[in-house]
């Protein structure tokens, strides 16, 4: 069967550039001067100001990754880490300069909000622009609001959590995000309260040459519960960019939260993201991820089940094409009875792209009774892709039921000849295969982003098969 | 007395996972090294020729172990397989307190459309600590048709490092049996360089930990020709304090099209202080092949312990009996019932 040419697929709305417009952007580099300048810009207090300095002696003397994709290309002195928008926190779409506003309008976020989300969050490069929720859930005490407000008016709160669960020492990517940190949103969902309509988070970088480094800290206190949507997309340049963000999560006992992410980065963006939960007893959290930007991504989402009979699963999809190296996968650490967590990991690789599986599952010796399973599947579109699976499994107990196991295979022939002979052409045949391969995490997403969603896989796949 | 790091993995991962190498601490490493006389061969009389050669290696445990056998190997054999009809030869090698050091240099070379069946025995029967050092690289030519069967009754003083490298051309076959029972730490390398169209390799192995003994198993197999198949089978019971780590690859190299991997470890824990650690990894740069594999880790089942245990044995004696069926499948790939005998015997000593 001939090959279609692949041509580099039009991302449309994911594109379009902004003029480089800013109140201030920082000089180039990473140096003591311009971490203390950063905390001045957003007049830290004291105890943010000595933390970023702490994390940036920490980044001094942590050694890069000798495992993973190759991210030498990643020169911080080429990296501005803080870039102002040209305008303030805002509560009103109506008060969001244009250009800014056309951005989220494009990408559907003011629509969103009014349709089908109880509170939007919007950051513009390296502020969030945009913070809004709905009256009843601010009644019920919930709090959502962006990460400088929260460290002002919840200062007790934000001190005790704030890079506990994802200590600056864990790797130098998270030691960057230490001393650079900006923006981000922090979410408080009180005792026994269900948001019941998810809040969502958009994060876009606008700037070239810079580097966005948002921090999401969001607790669910006892017997609550939380659906939190982040989104992220930029405008290609031809320098790279980074994104090192930090999500921290707390799901207190019998507390449920799910955490859903749409990525969607730019090619040239270097990925290299941390994300981690704390969960308590009886609580849960779930994780569902469909990754289909950036140029290499680091990224493994990690629960600790602290608590007996806490709960995780992941759900998480990757998908690479020309030109990607996406390095993702799932951490659970079982450290208390009766825990349990199940992953569902899905790769599709295309057009010379690399997927990479990585993971760890530890059942600790205290973990007795715990269960854990694991499924992963690969799809290769092409004879030029690489897809890799490097699970670990650290099982320290007897008392457990642990089990692995992973698939790598090509579309299936006889499924094509199947649905060719129901009257389907073979494109339409091979993409309602891609797409029936995705579905068991995109039913997982609210049906405007399983649609998004879709709408991405199909643009993936646009010329890639054939 | 040294530190060693041994058996890297052909792709890191996370250095926290701890599992892209292994250290061993303490270790004696045998400076003069002794005469190791004490070796029987028994069955099809094979041509072997005593020369020493030196091996290169694509992967092995360490520079330092290979070049230990390169430098001071105290046997080495050539052994050339030509025989067109399957016939078994058992080459033992027994340590005891006058032969406690074995560094053995061993390449096979199987004639084109040769069978063979080969078993190669570590056996320790008096001695208090061995040390033991061995390479044995295979070359399978086209046709070929060898059986291997390797087993490892060390005690569990000693240290029992394992180097197998095999290539296996057009249509050749390599099916082994690894019974890894022995050994304070016993560490094994395996690659497989499956280049031959059709080529095809088959691991069963088990193992069985008891006391403090490890275990560190890094099999590596690159296909590279069209059709070729590997087959991955581990199972492995642990108990008291002991660990295993296993590391299986399986890297489809570009060309290998409709080529086929499966990897299967299993392992069942039989004391709570006992620990396993996988690593399976399948990676991939071809995209006609089919790469499978999965792991499991747990205690027995209860509810069968229990109803063999209504039959009237003690818990030992079922606990025993269930490991046994849990291997059964892989001995009896063994043909040669007094090696068989000996395995389960070995099986129930170690549970005891």
């Amino acid at each position: 069967m001939a090959k279609t040419k692949i041509e580099e697929i039009n991302r449309n709305i994911y594109d379009i550039k902004n003029k480089d417009e800013y109140d201030y952007k920082i000089k180039k580099g990473l140096t003591k001067e311009i971490i203390e300048e950063i905390s001045n810009q957003k007049n830290d207090p004291d105890w943010m100001r000595n933390f970023r300095l702490k994390a940036l002696e920490v980044y001094n003397k942590l050694e890069l990754p000798t495992w993973g994709p190759d991210i030498s290309e990643l020169n911080m002195d080429e990296i501005a880490t803080y870039v102002r928008p040209k305008t303030k926190l805002n509560s009103s779409w109506d008060e969001v300069p244009d250009d800014i506003k056309q951005t989220f309008d494009k990408l559907g976020i003011p629509e969103a909000e009014k349709t089908s989300l109880a509170g939007v969050g919007a950051q513009y490069d390296s502020e969030v622009v945009y913070h809004s929720m709905k009256q009843e859930l601010i009644k019920q005490g919930v709090i959502y609001t962006d990460m400088e407000t929260a460290i002002k008016q919840y200062s007790d709160l934000v001190k005790e959590h704030f890079m506990k669960c994802v200590p600056v020492t864990d790797h130098k990517f998270v030691a960057l995000h230490g001393a650079v940190w900006s923006g981000g949103s922090f979410v408080y969902v009180p005792k026994g309260v269900k948001v019941d309509i998810p809040l969502q988070s958009y994060f876009r970088l606008n700037s070239p040459e810079s580097g966005q480094f948002e921090h999401t800290l969001i607790i669910v206190d006892e017997g609550a519960s939380l659906h939190f949507i982040e989104g992220c997309s930029a405008p290609k340049y031809n320098k790279v960019n980074l994104h090192a963000g930090c999500v921290e999560l707390y799901v207190k006992d019998n507390a449920y939260l799910r955490y859903s992410t749409i990525e969607n980065w730019s090619k040239n963006m270097l990925n290299l993201n941390t994300k981690k939960a704390i969960v308590g007893k009886n609580a849960q959290v779930d994780w569902v991820t469909g990754s289909f930007g950036s140029k290499i991504s680091m990224l493994y989402p990690m629960s600790i089940l602290n608590g007996e009979g806490a709960k995780t699963e992941y759900t998480g999809i990757s998908f690479a094409g020309k030109g990607q190296n996406l390095d993702n996968g799932f951490k659970v650490v079982h450290n208390n009875k009766n825990t349990s967590s199940v992953v569902n990991a899905k790769s599709i690789s295309k057009n010379g792209g690399k997927c990479t599986y990585r993971s760890q599952v530890k059942i600790n010796e205290n973990a007795q009774n715990s269960k854990s399973t694991v499924s992963c599947e690969s799809l290769m579109l092409d004879d030029i892709s690489i897809s890799d699976t490097i699970p670990v499994n650290d099982i320290r107990t007897d008392e457990v039921e642990f089990s692995h196991e992973a698939k790598i295979g090509k579309l299936s022939d006889k499924t094509i000849f199947y649905l060719m002979s129901r009257g389907l052409t073979e494109e339409d045949a091979k993409a309602m295969i891609v797409r029936g391969f995705a579905y068991p995490i995109s039913k997982e997403l609210p049906v405007e982003y399983a649609v998004e969603m879709n709408n991405l896989i199909n643009l993936e796949l646009e010329g890639a098969i054939g | 007395m040294e530190s060693l790091k041994l058996n890297e993995t052909p792709v890191r991962t996370s250095r926290n996972f701890n599992i892209n190498n292994i250290k061993l601490e303490n270790i004696e490493i045998p400076k003069n090294v002794p005469e190791f006389s004490n070796i029987e061969i028994i069955g099809k009389k094979i041509n072997i020729d005593n020369t020493k050669t030196e091996t290169k290696l694509k992967y092995g445990l360490s520079e330092k172990l290979t070049n230990q056998v390169n430098a001071n190997s105290n046997q080495n054999m050539q052994i050339k397989i030509e025989s067109k009809t399957n016939q078994e030869t058992q080459i033992n090698f027994n340590f005891d307190n006058q032969n406690n050091t074995l560094i053995e240099n061993l390449k096979i070379t199987a004639e084109e459309n040769s069978k063979a069946t080969l078993i190669i025995k570590y056996e320790e029967k008096e001695a208090k600590k061995s040390y033991h050092n061995g390479i044995i690289n295979i070359l399978a030519l086209k046709e070929s048709n060898l059986n291997i069967i390797l087993i490892n009754l060390l005690n569990t003083n000693s240290n029992n490092f394992l180097t197998i490298q095999n290539t296996i051309e057009e249509n050749a076959k390599i099916n082994y049996t690894i019974i890894d029972f022995g050994g304070k730490n016993s560490i094994t390398n395996y690659y497989a360089d499956l280049k031959g169209q059709n080529s095809e390799n088959t691991i069963n192995t088990i193992y069985l930990g008891k006391e403090n003994q490890l275990f560190d198993i890094n099999y590596i197999a690159n296909l590279k020709g069209e059709k070729s198949k590997i087959n991955i089978e581990v199972q492995g019971a642990l108990k008291d304090n002991s660990k295993k780590h296993f590391k299986g690859t399986i890297d489809f190299k570009k060309g290998c099209k409709k080529a086929e991997g499966n990897e299967n470890e299993s392992c069942i824990l039989l004391s709570d202080t006992a620990k396993s650690i996988s690593l399976p990894m399948l990676l991939c740069s071809e995209e006609e092949v089919e790469g499978n594999h999965s792991c499991s880790s747990g205690k027995l089942e209860q509810k069968q312990l229990f109803y063999i245990m209504s039959r009237g044995f003690t818990p030992k004696q079922a606990m025993k009996l269930m490991v046994r069926a849990r291997f059964n499948k892989i001995i009896e790939n063994i043909k040669n019932e007094e090696i068989k005998n000996t395995i389960i015997n070995e099986i129930d000593k170690r549970l005891d």
